[in-house]
């Protein structure tokens, strides 16, 4: 009798015993907290890694999470915004953050982030980045530049590229330039040698003497390309002591002087800016066009996949280079414009930390490799420099020496709108509308009829 | 025995009846039409006169309430004069050219055929008010492509020797925003003119015809006089519409080249959506919707529209 109740003791014991341990077992997993942190991304071909990264930091996150024994996990939730550019992008999503429906993380073309700023929008980062320097300590410090309003970092660099005029070394040839003179170009522009009106020169030479129709070729719609050419006659567009837009009218109307030779000569288009942006591509790489002022992007994205352009770099190089935009006059300074895109955080997002840290994931340097060899981006980390992906893409160990030079955008909250008057700038001119001087003083008197706080000089 | 007195009171109270009556029947039939005018139409406008008067910025915020929109649209707007102007020379080429002028042609030729062919053809000009505004603007792009490939420059380089291929887009931005947007509008008065043409009675001109009248003279002295109404109708209502409308513009033109063809309306749009100056794209709003009152009543005093809507004077059984 006495056994039989030892017995059952014993095993009501274990049972309690193995039930125990299994309920503590179980109990992380029924504690277990998910956090959703929604992705606010513009649907765009030409960087679909840019959430994807994202996305697949969250598994990362999630592995350190628990080695840490934290409770909590965290799952990206993608909001993709059909807008056509970064700038519509930007627009769209003020007015969500405006209405209270805002993101927990986004991603904006760099030269937006202020007017996030401005409006309390967005999480300053120089304290996170501080605490995590495995995730950005080894970021290139010249891209952070592109991530600061006044009075600190609000964004984080996810990647960067370089801007330059493309030429055709075949047509140049055609027209009469040896193959030394073509060759040697690209050095030309960097010691500031070549003069943005030799361009034009080359360019009509092109026109003149072989059956392509077109000199040189710009996008058709407001974007930052064309700023390359107002940066080299002199506008930076932002005063360095207050921050505020500067308009310097003797240095728009010599860059808008450029365009406005350009189109005499009948180098540069009339109807550039009527034109598609698939039509102005197929018009370069399919020969009918000397210089394409575009970024080193559209190598990966267009013209080795659809104009079959070599991906070998010899021969590339051997009919196709390109140019940093030149000075506008011998022993000038050249330049290069870069535009990085970020990723930035919500002020009021629930979990900071937690977004923060999701972002040093994301700018992993094997993750953003895979994004820069397959969309032809810059890295934004030194150690990418060494990843054999990144080495055999050429295009980006080349592109990557017009670093040296490379302007951004303004960090103003309001460049996105100057822009677009400029843009309209140089479309009067091209279409006859406007002179170099009017265009001048149409920029300024737009800019100061509709902008607040713009300087004019 | 019923005394006047309480034949009275009876009237009375059938008078009484039927006055309820008439207000439920109001609230019932009139009832949802003048709740959906309210909304739509009145709240939006209360709505635009406030955004007006405060400084609405891209995130949608408003830190106060100020007049200075109405200043930038009398003092600072520069570009305000020219688009002004455009639009004038818009609406009133579309709708002199298009709008009356081509679907009055198209309602008499039409008329004056065999019914089939007469169907056929005013069926062909519906196509474009029938597709997809963005389907249409395409296939105008294709037509006025600045390439060899666009088709205006195939036809006039092969069959009429042209050099280079013309750009229609930059060279002549206005008169394609006219003509765009006249082939659809035409249609529609194309339909009420052919309506109206069906309704003249048969036999005058059969008695015309008897006088010795021509076609013209049967067009000028029945037909046209026949369609005073139709056309003031036409013009008032296709002014407003014009003065409103801009999504072909934008589809064709984005306005440009340069602000070439920015009419009014897409003007609002661009400051408002494309800057993000919401305040101000409502100042600028509010006046459009003045100028539209105001064209409204001049047409309609114009073209003494009263009389149109007053109740014939003799019954017909």
């Amino acid at each position: 009798m006495i056994h039989w109740k030892i017995g059952t003791a014993a095993l009501l014991s274990a049972a309690l015993a193995v039930g125990s341990a299994a309920f503590l077992a179980a109990t992380p997993l029924f504690a277990q907290e998910t956090v959703k942190l929604e992705l606010w991304s513009r649907q765009d071909p030409s960087g679909p890694l840019r959430p994807g990264n994202v996305v697949k930091a969250a598994e990362r996150l999630n592995k350190e999470l628990e080695a840490e024994g934290s409770s909590k996990r965290v799952e990206v939730v993608v909001r993709e915004s059909p807008a056509k550019g970064f700038d519509d992008d930007a627009l769209q999503l003020l007015k969500v953050f405006g209405i209270g429906e805002g993101p927990d993380i986004f991603i904006a073309a760099h030269e937006w982030i202020c007017a996030f700023q401005e409006d309390g929008f967005v999480l300053k980062l120089d304290d996170y980045i501080a605490k995590y320097p495995q995730h950005f300590g080894t970021i290139f410090p010249s891209l952070w530049s592109s991530a600061k309003c006044p009075d600190g970092t609000y964004a984080i660099p996810q990647d960067a590229e370089a801007r330059m005029f493309f030429y055709n070394k075949k047509l140049l040839r055609e027209a009469g330039y040896d193959a030394a003179f073509v060759d040697a170009m690209p050095e030309r522009a960097l010691s500031g040698d070549l003069t943005m009106d030799e361009v034009l020169e080359i360019a009509k030479q092109v026109v003149d003497k072989t059956k392509a129709p077109y000199g040189v070729l710009h996008r058709p719609n407001k974007g930052p390309d064309y700023i390359m050419v107002f940066q080299a006659y002199g506008s930076n567009f932002v005063d360095p002591q207050t921050g505020k837009l500067l308009l310097e009218r003797d240095k728009l109307a010599a860059a808008f002087g450029w365009f406005e030779r350009g189109v005499k000569e009948k180098v540069i288009p009339a109807n550039n800016t009527a034109m598609e942006f698939d039509t102005l591509r197929k018009e370069f790489y399919t020969g009918n066009a000397a210089f394409w002022m575009y970024g080193i992007w559209d190598l990966g994205s267009v013209a080795f996949p659809t104009y079959g352009l070599p991906q070998d770099e010899k021969a590339f190089f051997a009919d196709w280079g390109w140019i940093a935009g030149p000075a506008p006059q011998k022993g000038g300074a050249p330049v290069s414009l870069t535009h990085p895109i970020v990723y930035a955080i919500a002020a009021d997002t629930k979990e900071p930390e937690l977004a923060v840290r999701l972002l040093g994931h994301a700018s992993a340097a094997d993750l953003n490799t895979d994004h820069a060899v397959t969309t032809t981006h810059l890295g934004i980390k030194a150690e990418q420099l060494e990843d054999p992906r990144y080495v055999k893409a050429w295009p980006l160990a080349r592109a990557t020496e017009l670093l040296k030079i490379t302007k951004f955008l303004p960090n103003n909250s309001q460049f996105g709108e100057l822009n677009g008057i400029i843009f309209a700038g140089i479309q009067g001119i091209e279409s006859g509308r406007l002179s170099a001087q009017q265009a001048a003083d149409f920029v300024i008197e737009e800019a100061s009829a509709t902008l607040e706080d713009v300087i004019v000089k | 025995m019923t005394t006047i007195a309480d034949e009275l009171t009876i009237e009375r109270r059938g008078h009484a009846g039927s006055a309820s009556r008439r207000r439920t029947n109001f609230v019932i039939f009139l009832g949802p039409a003048i709740v959906l005018t309210i909304l739509f139409f009145i709240v939006p406008v209360i709505i635009d006169i406030a955004v007006s008067f405060t400084d609405l910025s891209r995130s949608l915020h408003i830190s106060e309430f100020t007049t200075e929109q109405y200043a930038k649209v009398f003092r600072t707007d520069r570009r305000l004069s020219q688009v002004i102007g455009l639009t004038f020379i818009y609406v009133f080429g579309t709708l002199a050219i298009f709008n009356v002028t081509f679907g009055l042609i198209l309602a008499i030729t039409t008329t004056a055929i065999r019914n089939v062919s007469g169907s056929f053809f005013r069926g062909v000009w519906l196509l474009p008010r029938m597709s997809p505004s963005v389907l249409y603007i395409l296939l105008w792009l294709w037509a006025v492509s600045p390439t060899e490939a666009g088709l205006v420059n195939q036809v006039l380089m092969q069959a009429f020797g042209l050099d280079a291929p013309l750009d229609l887009l930059t060279s002549a931005p206005i008169a394609l925003i006219i003509i765009s947007n006249g082939f659809i509008g035409a249609s529609m008065g194309m339909i009420i003119f052919t309506a109206a043409i069906r309704g003249i009675p048969e036999h005058l001109f059969h008695a015309a015809a008897v006088d010795g009248a021509g076609t013209f003279a049967k067009i000028r002295f029945i037909t046209l006089p026949a369609l005073r109404w139709p056309i003031s109708f036409v013009t008032i209502y296709q002014t407003l519409s014009l003065l409103v409308s801009f999504e072909y513009i934008l589809l064709l033109t984005k306005g440009g080249p340069f602000y070439d063809t920015t009419v009014y309306a897409l003007y609002v749009y661009r400051r408002a959506f494309e800057s993000g100056q919401y305040g101000y794209g409502a100042a600028l709003a509010l006046f459009l919707i003045v100028i539209g009152v105001v064209v409204a009543l001049i047409g309609w005093r114009f073209f003494d529209m009263e009389r149109l809507l007053q109740r014939p004077r003799i019954e017909v059984h």
